[in-house]
């Protein structure tokens, strides 16, 4: 009886340490077919949603990085919005619990100056990310280093973006 | 049934007339699959003005296009999109090591970049890949999207209503003739391809309407070309189209100008320096236009329980005494310099414990401290002497005594002492007791943190040295953030304030080509460690497009929202900039300050009506005026008492 006891409880807690690993350790793929993403009105103010339809990987870093690339990349040219600078790219985009990390290219440095410009770009970025399940912190690398500012630049960088910056 | 990939043998391939070789290309299905990382393949995008982007832990290769378009490849699946639409590649991207393998030619045809074979060689020749012709208000605008950075000559002549432009470098197969209806401007437009297959050009004719006047537009891609029409003269916007153009290399890229323009990063200094009779508000002169004053003897003359300080000057000096909450009492002579050896004593006087006469050097202007510690809140006046004064430290405690006081001696005569607790309306105003009245207790006043100098607003030049910050319209940032900073120094001191600079010439507050972060935190260091009540970093913004105009104040910590609103009132009453608000922004050197911090972004010198203001020494001078009256004001509304002994003490 003790035995039987032993076995089922053992049983009761592979199960939960199961359902554990599937919810919160293993992350789960994104369901969605479109992502939101955003970009930010020359008006330095306006943040404008626009949905984008995913491709078919939708394992979460895949998704993560999808998500980055279309923000830098913002709407095609005939729209007015403020632009990460041409040849951005994403590096490469990890997620680690709340936090996805991105590395851009230098590119994101070549237009110094304008603290205007740097605060939309990287709230778009940042607010893109953040709409994904599971992200709420953005961390951002230039050419793989953690900076305290872009070259030249003023938005700090060397802690975690979340929606509250702004 | 995918066939195995094999090495492609060697294919010459074309671009622009010159050759361009591919390192890591493979045949898969009998079509041609390229390497992400292919050098031919890089230079290739570089080029274009598109950029590729790859990470080995995930699925998706995602190119994007000078003009914004974004081409997704997706591992092991042969539809890929264009634009969001999709599409289906002859084969699925495939990794090979760190590389992904992707179809050259749908990848070159996304990019508007047609792959003709021509004799043995592949030649990639650039098209112009889109038109788009829309009319709203009586104004007709052609967009022309290009595979390369647009390069053109006007090949019609100037003032000429029918315009031709010659594109070089690209081809097109959009059909060649294209009718418009509902323009009252425009009629048609129709390409006529010139050049070589390897080494193309197009011709654009716009056919326009008797009385059409024409403009370029700004664009958003230097891939991106933007005509305007209209019959009405007065609706366009933009410049004439100029008789060449090519994107500046100056990085932005988003302004058209002409081929016979000067190189617009040259810098150049077209606005005049800081005149030297800085107009002020203030009548009181900067005090260190004033001579020298000489501390020639510093006496201590114990008479039982109390003590004289005799102090000796050479002249005329100015003073302002502060009673500390810790019984530390000192005074500072402005503009004097001491001619006795400093020093640090124990007093014999049962009253005070110590006393100390020191040089500070903190800019503007040298002042002698001198400092006593009390065993007591001992009553401290100051009283004039001959050849100078006396601090008289009473043997009785005085609960009541005040905590700040400032003065004058002229010839054994002290002119003004103790500020009242409340200014007295009718007293004759002088800018130093007014000043100094803000500092009387008031209810709730706040008390600064330890180490503040109340008197001390650290002035940060944006930029500088090594880092140049923005350029645009023959101006550039650090000279201007240091010009205005130099007229904010004189005008606060005029009104009383010290001044500490983060830098006073074009250099790095660090060290040159030093890391944002040392730069950035030495800047913040001068202000933390000399104990600032506040600090205004100025800076000048700028954007990619030229349209954006106007004077933003940003904070970031709770502390700086007063001083930002009180700078920004006056910023916004005064200036005739457009008034883009104040704003919450994590700006590295306000957040890193410990005290109230703002950052002014005084207008966009890419705007040319902001950089026209920019040239002109009146505006500097107003934007530093307007500065320092919400310094002024937020000085004024929040009234503070200064608890704790300032740096040097």
């Amino acid at each position: 009886m003790k035995a039987l006891r032993a076995v089922l409880l053992l049983a009761l807690a592979a199960a939960i340490g199961y359902f554990l690993y599937r919810q919160v350790v293993q992350p789960k793929p994104i369901a969605a077919d479109t992502i939101t993403v955003y970009y930010c009105k020359a008006d330095g103010e306006t943040l404008v949603p626009w949905k984008v339809t995913l491709g078919p990987a939708r394992d979460r870093r895949s998704v993560a990085f999808y998500a980055t690339a279309q923000a830098l990349a913002g709407p095609v040219s005939g729209v007015e919005a403020i632009r990460f600078p041409a040849g951005t790219i994403a590096r490469s985009v990890t997620v680690s619990g709340d936090t996805a990390t991105v590395d851009l290219s230098k590119d994101v440095g070549s237009q110094p100056g304008g603290s205007f410009a740097e605060s939309g770009e990287f709230k778009a970025l940042v607010w893109t990310l953040t709409g994904l399940p599971g992200i709420s912190k953005v961390r951002v690398l230039v050419a793989g280093v953690a900076v305290p500012t872009l070259p030249g630049g003023h938005l700090e960088l060397d802690e975690p973006l979340a929606r509250s910056n702004w | 049934m995918a066939q195995p990939a094999r090495a492609q043998g060697a294919t010459n391939y074309w671009f622009v007339g010159t050759s361009l070789i591919f390192a890591k290309l493979q045949t898969r299905d009998g079509e041609t699959a390229v390497a992400n990382d292919d050098p031919g393949l890089v230079r290739l995008l570089a080029k274009l003005g598109a950029a590729l982007s790859y990470d080995p832990g995930q699925r998706y290769l995602i190119v994007t296009s000078g003009d914004r378009r974004t081409i997704v490849f997706t591992l092991d699946d042969a539809r890929y999109t264009v634009a969001g639409l999709t599409q289906r590649a002859p084969f699925a991207p495939y990794a090979v090591g760190g590389s992904v393998y992707v179809p050259l030619e749908a990848l070159a045809k996304a990019l508007y970049v047609l792959p003709l074979a021509r004799e043995g060689a592949v030649i990639l020749q650039p098209q112009i890949g889109s038109l788009d012709v829309r009319t709203q208000n009586s104004v007709t605008t052609v967009t022309l999207r290009s595979a390369l950075p647009v390069k053109f000559a006007r090949t019609s002549a100037a003032g000429d209503e029918r315009l031709t432009l010659a594109l070089g470098a690209v081809s097109t197969s959009l059909p060649p003739e294209r009718e418009v209806s509902g323009s009252a401007a425009l009629h048609g437009l129709s390409f006529q391809a010139g050049g070589s297959a390897r080494n193309p050009s197009t011709t654009v004719a716009f056919e326009v309407a008797p009385g059409t006047a024409h403009a370029l537009a700004p664009s958003h891609s230097p891939n991106e070309l933007v005509v305007a029409f209209s019959t009405r003269a007065a609706a366009l916007a933009g410049p004439p189209v100029p008789a060449a153009g090519d994107f500046s290399s100056g990085g932005t890229g988003l302004a058209m100008r002409s081929a016979a323009e000067g190189s617009p990063s040259a810098p150049t200094n077209e606005y005049a320096p800081l005149p030297s009779d800085v107009p002020v508000r203030e009548a009181l002169p900067p005090p260190a236009l004033q001579p020298v004053a000489h501390v020639t003897s510093v006496d201590a003359l114990p008479a039982g329980d109390a003590l004289s300080v005799r102090i000796s000057v050479s002249g005329p000096v100015a003073y302002e005494w502060h009673r500390l909450a810790d019984n530390r009492w000192y005074v500072d002579l402005k503009n004097a310099v001491l001619d006795v050896p400093a020093r640090e004593e124990a007093s014999r006087t049962a009253g005070v414990l110590s006393l100390r006469v020191k040089q500070l050097s903190p800019d503007p202007e040298p002042i002698v401290r001198v400092a006593l510690s009390l065993a007591s809140p001992r009553r401290v006046d100051v009283q004039p002497s001959a050849g100078g004064f006396t601090i008289a430290v009473g043997a009785d405690d005085d609960l009541d005594a005040q905590r700040v006081g400032a003065g004058r001696i002229t010839a054994g005569a002290i002119v003004a002492d103790a500020v009242p607790m409340a200014p007295n309306p009718a007293a004759p105003a002088s800018a130093l007791t007014d000043f100094l009245a803000k500092f009387a207790p008031a209810p709730g006043a706040v008390r600064l943190p330890v180490g503040t100098n109340p008197r001390l607003i650290v002035i940060d030049p944006g930029h500088g040295g090594s880092d140049y910050g923005a350029q645009h319209n023959g101006l550039t940032e650090k000279d201007l953030t240091l010009d205005i900073s130099k007229r904010l120094r004189a005008v606060l001191i005029a009104r009383g304030w010290q001044v500490k600079m983060t830098r006073d010439t074009d250099v790095d507050v660090f060290a040159p080509n030093d890391s944002a972060h040392d730069e950035l935190q030495a800047r913040c260091d001068v202000a933390n460690q000399a104990g600032a009540r506040m600090f205004v970093s100025v800076h000048i913004n700028s954007f990619t497009s030229s349209a954006l105009d106007g004077t933003t104040t940003y904070y970031y910590k709770n502390a700086d929202v007063g001083l930002s609103e009180a700078i920004h009132r006056h910023l916004a009453d005064a200036l005739k900039t457009a008034d883009r608000g104040v704003r919450k922004e994590n700006f590295y050197v306000i957040h890193h300050t410990t005290m109230p911090a703002v950052l002014i972004e005084t207008a966009f010198l890419s705007n040319p009506g902001d950089a026209a203001l920019l040239k002109s020494p009146a505006f500097l001078q107003q934007v530093a005026v307007s500065i320092a009256d919400g310094i002024s004001d937020y000085a004024s509304n929040a009234p503070q008492v200064n608890v704790s002994p300032p740096d040097g003490l």
